[in-house]
């Protein structure tokens, strides 16, 4: 066997530990549990020496989550545990969770790999939030909301482009900037239309999607009634991959990312094409930001993207700016999201430390320790002046 | 291309040197043409929604206190005045230090936007100190609490420069990451069932901590400390702009700082050991950053409840105050107390709500926080001008 | 029609700021020639065709393409008239593979997909077409230079090029490699195509142009045949008669060996070997000079003696003390001066002001602070006493170091470096981009500091300056030090060591 393959090994064992210890399986022994964590690590560190530094910190990373969650739940009581881990509500709810994330990412990594650095993740999706819901409002549709959610959210990215691209400003600085833009933008504009009564209740939302798949078990739970969001923020990935990285359209938008220079003297125009990145992104951003506001939650609150712009962008990271492995992330950080919001039975203020998982994930992905995120080569970087 | 080429500034250029730069070239105007837009942009958009821009901005000149140094203000005006302004600069403490905090990673070349976590993590060890340890005599207690704020602070800033020196991992996304660190990890010592929630048996349903002792609660100087008066902690940020000042320009760290911050690649070549500048600037940020935390918590909040953890924006003002202030000592006081003064005088508590509502109005001053940070992130402006004066200067040579 | 030249150049002026880069520039390539460009590094060059390909808006001029003016205000727009250029520095994306970066910019398309597999068969038939062997679906990161440019002649031909501009083509190439380009330029020019070389380098531009033009600090000087020019008559157009002054040296007293490199390698940012085994010694009162071209590991020699990069393998030794795992600061404080190859990254900090600049390397001393707190004053003293010492012209104390002229910016370096009182001086470029003036200064300085028992390692592209300043000299080739010549040799024993010994020896 390949150190490879006994890294990911290490994985599945890893997860297998924490899965035996959960219903249905529901293996009351934390021994089992114990010998199949340590099995993971033992694989793990296998891998690790072998050379397969990235997975095998995976598996034993994984082998340590599996030997606390499952042993916590081999301690506690079957009730709790039926009522905390319901496979399918489980895994709808992580879909839920993840759909913002996914845009986001997806959004982002158009920005980042044509080589602008899209920390205002968090404004553009906000600013589609609130777009989202008054143009629901106004128009009474929510299709025209998601429509009016996209404009807003890349004319608001358009002013990024300005100046990131442009200005040759510094795009930290710019970006940092149009996060604080979107607050009192959004704010203001709530506010000033809605006063203090909020969103009326009626506000037009994107409808669930009703598969006749009732009776597959778990499948059924899952995908059975999404929103019709969900299922475009997961079309999105697969779009994305697509264009990135099977079209002439994205060859041009990574090379840009990755050799400016290289791109301008092949003829290409850097500058249009990371215009048009940086506006996908903010409509992308934007479609996140509708959904949660009239997608999930049937309203909009000051501020409520609440740092998921953030994460978005972490999830990117941790993908490594390929789409594959950022859906894995953002599903990864909505999975942590879902079962945060069911653990409360058990520990109130514990769930709360989970909402850091994402954030410490990313951290130590950055750093290295797995392996390295090698960012696209010019990303932040304007082109050369002529 | 594009619309400004800018000769000026050299390809891959530090963002020290960049601000460098602008301040050579625009010197003070260029902030306050910067200020004078963003305020003009927030006008129209005052204006645009049916509200009196003119009265607005005087409304909230007036809940700022700044007019209380109007020598021709009557009596009871003075009164209220005394009251804004107290408020006024004590939230020009914190400005002042989450400032700092991010100015002098910039004089490094670093880019902190961590401030938020470094002063999250400096108030709730801050807060843990000032409401433990019953008995200890007031002087040390309080100079315990803020110690632990300082030290917290710079510990968890010194993160994101370790981080930096070890493994070049950009600080921007480490410093994000952390501060949401920290908020999670504040929610959860505060919340129901938290470590840190209050023991009050009245409030077990309240995700608040304990309260800070009179003895670590920082005196007030000015104004009725029932009514949030000023507390000492002005001074103490006032302390640590000279302090900051005289680190930079007149001590050997400051010279490597600014020279890592200029140049990495000369610094080390000259012998300067710049990963260690990176930890080292790091954690001093993050003292200051925690030690606003800690003045905070204990010159006036008293506790910290768990809704007001991300809700706190100080420290992204502090990239505005640092920015607009050009990373400069004088520069963050006076940006500091711009801002401060948008932020009280668009208060609920000191704008007139006759004249613009103060819901409204908060939102305004994130607007023209964003845009003054938006303005500056290119200088449009000073490039501008500069490249005006030039070709005139061409121009009159060539003729 | 017919007779009008491919292209050419009327009255091309381009300036960076203040600095004239190229000063009306006339310029004619006649349809199927190979046309030279030679001159000095920053004589205008790589602006010149800068601005053919569009990277660079001329600020006056005319282009004309076969008798047509023409503007050309982007690469796209250039590509569109026929003209392609192969740059100094490769334009190609390291992440992506040859094929996709040959057709960027004009992709073979399926539907609303990229056709890969088309570009890769395309890429197939222009290399066989051409005689330009490359795999197609290799990484460019993952190929060599030679190849990395074959990839970009074949990018500008894929795009239809009449006109190919080849940037120093040679700079990177082996002798061989460079032979083996030249036959398939001349196999281009008898399809029609025709050729700008741009060179410094005399022999080759004897070798393969039909004619040349010389540049000389932004100005042409001729266009002549290569027919019956030699290299002297080319120099004299190239150099003009600012030929460097002799300089006088005294008789050397040799002393003891003041560095000490044994056995010495290392790797470049890559991680590729760039400094292979190099053992040499700089002895108290001599010029070591090192020649070679660019890019031959000299860089990556001097930041392992400076230890801003760790060697791989061998021994520094810095008058007897081991320096070899030194950082820089304590190489600096065995004793080591290091005038910097570029004074704007490594040798100033260009914000900085001048009396903050003289103190870089003594900063922590007592003299500037006490317990970590700067005397400015005593700063500001010190710097005004050497900037009258060493004639730095046009700064005050207070003067910013980025808004001195180079030679003024490159007298501060060296005040500082030699004011520390070291032992051993690594002067790299010590004259790069300086007027005749001031680099009579340096010369004069370096001279006496070998009077007064340094050891001096000067490394310099210039093999002119090597040659007239050094006591004895080491030519550098692919990292290793392939031979010591005396300074008196002739141009041509250093070139054949220069270039790998293996140049065709047209003299003979
Ligand atoms: N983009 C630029 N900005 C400012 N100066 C430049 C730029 N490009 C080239 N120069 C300057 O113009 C001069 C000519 O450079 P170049 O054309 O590259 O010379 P060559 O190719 O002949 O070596 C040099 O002094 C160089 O420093
Ligand atoms: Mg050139």
């Amino acid at each position: 066997m390949t150190p490879k393959r006994v890294g990911w090994a290490a994985v599945a064992l890893g997860i297998l530990a924490f899965f035996v210890a959960v219903p249905p399986l529901t293996v009351r022994s934390p021994i089992v549990v114990i010998v199949l964590a340590a099995l993971a690590m033992a694989a793990g560190s296998y891998a690790v020496t072998a050379g397969e530094k990235r997975i095998g910190w995976g598996g034993i990373v994984a082998g340590l989550v599996g030997l606390v969650g499952g042993y916590a739940a081999t301690q506690s009581g079957v009730a709790n545990l039926e009522r905390v881990v319901v496979w399918g509500a489980l895994g709808a709810a992580t879909l839920r969770y993840a759909t913002p994330l996914i845009f986001g990412a997806v959004g982002g990594l158009f920005s980042e790999r044509s080589g602008v650095v899209n920390i205002a993740l968090e404004g553009m999706m906000l600013m589609g939030a609130f777009f989202g819901a008054w143009g629901a409002d106004m128009t009474g549709s929510w299709i025209l909301g998601l429509v009016i959610a996209v404009v807003a959210g890349s004319a608001f990215a358009a002013i990024h482009a300005l100046f990131a691209i442009s200005f040759r400003a510094d795009q930290i600085v710019s970006g940092t900037a149009l996060n604080l833009l979107a607050v009192g933008i959004t704010g203001y504009l709530y506010v000033q239309v809605y006063g203090d009564l909020g969103t009326p209740d009626d506000l037009p939302s994107v409808p669930n999607v009703s598969l006749p798949i009732d009776w597959l078990p778990l499948f059924g739970d899952v995908f059975g009634d999404l929103n019709l969001l969900v299922w475009l923020a997961l079309a999105a990935v697969l779009v994305t991959w697509i264009v990135v990285f099977r079209t002439p359209t994205g060859l041009r938008l990574r090379s840009a990312g990755e050799n400016p220079l290289a791109a301008e003297t092949a003829g290409l125009n850097v500058v249009r094409t990371r215009y048009y990145a940086v506006m996908a992104s903010g409509g992308l951003a934007a479609l996140g930001g509708a959904f949660l506001s009239i997608g999930f939650l049937h309203t909009f609150t000051q501020n409520m993207t609440a740092g998921r712009g953030f994460i978005a962008l972490a999830a990117l990271i941790f993908g490594r700016w390929k789409p594959g492995l950022a859906l894995a992330a953002t599903l990864l950080f909505g999975f942590g999201s879902a079962l945060a919001s069911r653990l409360p039975v058990f520990s109130p203020s514990g769930a709360v430390l989970f909402q850091a998982l994402p954030y410490v994930l990313t951290l130590i992905a950055v750093t290295g320790l797995i392996g390295r995120s090698v960012p696209p080569l010019a990303l932040g970087r304007p082109l050369p002046r002529s | 291309m594009s619309a400004l080429p800018d000769d000026e500034l050299p390809p891959n250029m530090t963002v020290a040197s960049r601000a460098a730069v602008y301040l050579r070239s625009g010197g003070f105007v260029a902030p306050l043409i910067t200020v004078l837009v963003a305020f003009l942009a927030g006008g129209l958009v005052v204006l645009a929604t049916g509200h009196n821009p003119i009265e607005t901005y005087q409304a909230i000149f007036k809940g700022t206190g700044f007019n209380w140094v109007f020598p021709w203000l009557s009596e009871d005006d003075r009164t209220i005045a005394a009251l804004a302004l107290q408020q006024t600069l004590i939230t020009t403490t914190p400005l002042i230090l989450t400032g700092l905090a991010v100015a002098f990673a910039f004089r490094c070349g670093l880019f902190n936007i961590g401030g938020q976590g470094q002063y999250i993590v400096g108030s709730i060890l801050a807060v843990w100190v000032g409401s433990s340890f019953d008995g200890m005599p007031a002087l040390l207690h309080i100079v315990v609490a803020i110690l632990a704020g300082i030290l917290s602070g710079a510990a968890w800033a010194g993160i994101a420069g370790l981080l930096k020196a070890v493994t070049g991992t950009n600080e921007v996304i480490t410093t994000i990451m952390l501060n949401w660190i920290a908020i999670w990890v504040g929610v959860w010592l505060f919340g129901l069932g938290g470590p840190l929630q209050n023991d009050d048996p009245t409030r077990v349903d309240v995700p608040v901590s304990n309260d800070v002792l009179a003895g670590a609660k920082l005196p007030v100087f000015w104004g009725d400390a029932q009514l949030q008066g000023l507390h000492i902690g002005i001074f103490i940020a006032l302390a640590a702009l000279v302090v900051f000042w005289v680190l930079l320009n007149r001590t050997t760290l400051g010279y490597e700082v600014r020279a890592v911050g200029f140049s990495p690649d000369a610094a080390e070549a000259s012998g300067i050991n710049v990963r260690r500048n990176y930890i080292l600037v790091m954690a001093i940020c993050g003292a200051f950053a925690g030690l606003g935390g800690a003045l905070d918590v204990m010159g006036w909040q008293f506790r910290i409840a768990t809704n007001d953890i991300p809700a706190n924006q100080l420290a992204f003002f502090g990239i505005a105050v640092a920015l607009l202030g050009r990373n400069t000592a004088i520069g963050t006081l006076l940006g500091a107390l711009l801002f401060a003064g948008l932020i009280n005088g668009t208060s609920t508590r000191n704008l007139d709500p006759s004249v613009f509502e103060p819901q409204l109005a908060t939102n305004l001053t994130y607007m023209i926080q964003g845009l003054v940070v938006l303005l500056i992130s290119t200088d449009v402006l000073v490039v501008y001008l500069l490249r005006l004066r030039r070709r005139r200067r061409t121009q009159a040579v060539a003729a | 029609m017919a007779d009008s030249p491919a292209l050419e150049l009327r009255g091309i002026t381009k300036r960076f700021g203040a600095l004239v880069a190229n000063n009306s520039v006339d310029f004619e390539l006649k349809r199927g020639e190979i046309h030279a460009l030679l001159g000095e590094n920053g004589a205008g060059k790589s602006t010149l065709m800068n601005v053919l390909y569009g990277l660079h808006q001329p600020d006056e001029g005319q282009i004309l393409l076969d008798g047509e003016p023409v503007t050309i205000d982007s690469p796209r727009r250039a590509i569109g008239l026929g003209i392609g250029m192969v740059h100094q520095h490769f334009m190609l994306v390291p992440v992506m593979t040859v094929a996709e970066n040959l057709v960027l910019g004009a992709e073979p398309r399926s539907g609303l997909l990229l056709d890969y597999k088309g570009a890769a068969n395309r890429v197939r038939e222009l290399s066989q077409q051409f005689g330009l062997a490359v795999d197609p679906d290799a990484k460019v990161e993952d190929i060599g230079v030679g190849t990395q440019q074959r990839v970009e002649i074949l990018r500008a031909l894929f795009r239809g090029a009449k006109v190919l501009v080849l940037d120093e083509p040679t700079a990177v190439l082996t002798p061989q490699e460079a032979q083996d380009l030249f036959v398939v330029l001349r196999r281009l020019t008898e399809q029609g195509t025709s050729v700008v070389f741009i060179s410094h380098k005399l022999n080759e531009v004897l070798d393969i142009a039909d004619r040349v033009t010389v540049l000389r600090r932004g100005e042409k000087i001729d266009t002549v045949s290569t027919e019956g020019a030699t290299e002297r008559s080319l120099a004299g157009l190239m150099v003009g008669r600012e030929v460097l002054l002799r300089v006088e040296k005294p008789e050397q007293t040799l002393g003891e060996p003041l560095l000490t490199l044994e056995g010495v390698s290392a790797e470049d940012d890559r991680g590729l070997p760039a400094v292979n085994d190099v053992s040499l010694e700089v002895r108290a009162g001599e010029i070591v000079g090192l020649a070679g071209v660019d890019a031959n590991g000299q860089s990556e020699l001097i930041e392992a003696i400076m230890g801003l990069r760790a060697p791989t393998a061998g021994t520094i030794t810095v008058d007897g003390k081991d320096v070899t795992h030194c950082g820089p600061r304590d190489t600096l404080a065995a004793g080591v001066s290091h005038i910097a190859e570029d004074r704007h990254r490594r040798g100033l900090v260009l914000e900085f002001d001048l009396a903050e600049n003289l103190c870089l390397r003594e900063y922590k001393t007592p003299a500037f602070s006490t317990r970590g707190f700067l005397s400015p004053s005593k700063m500001v003293t010190r710097a005004r006493k050497l900037l009258k010492e060493f004639d730095v012209r046009g700064g005050e104390p207070e003067t910013r170091a980025g808004s001195l002229s180079g030679g003024n910016q490159q007298k501060v370096v060296i005040a500082r470096e030699l004011t520390a009182d070291p032992k051993v001086i690594i002067a790299a470029q010590p004259t790069r981009g300086l007027d005749v003036g001031a680099i009579e200064f340096v010369h004069r300085r370096l001279v006496e500091e070998r009077d007064r028992g340094k050891a001096v390692l000067l490394v310099s592209l210039e093999l002119e300056e090597v040659r007239s300043l050094s006591d004895r000299v080491l030519v550098i080739y692919e990292g290793r030090i392939v031979t010591e010549l005396p300074p008196e040799s002739s141009e041509e024993d250093f070139g054949v060591y220069m270039t790998g010994g293996g140049r065709d020896e047209r003299a003979a």
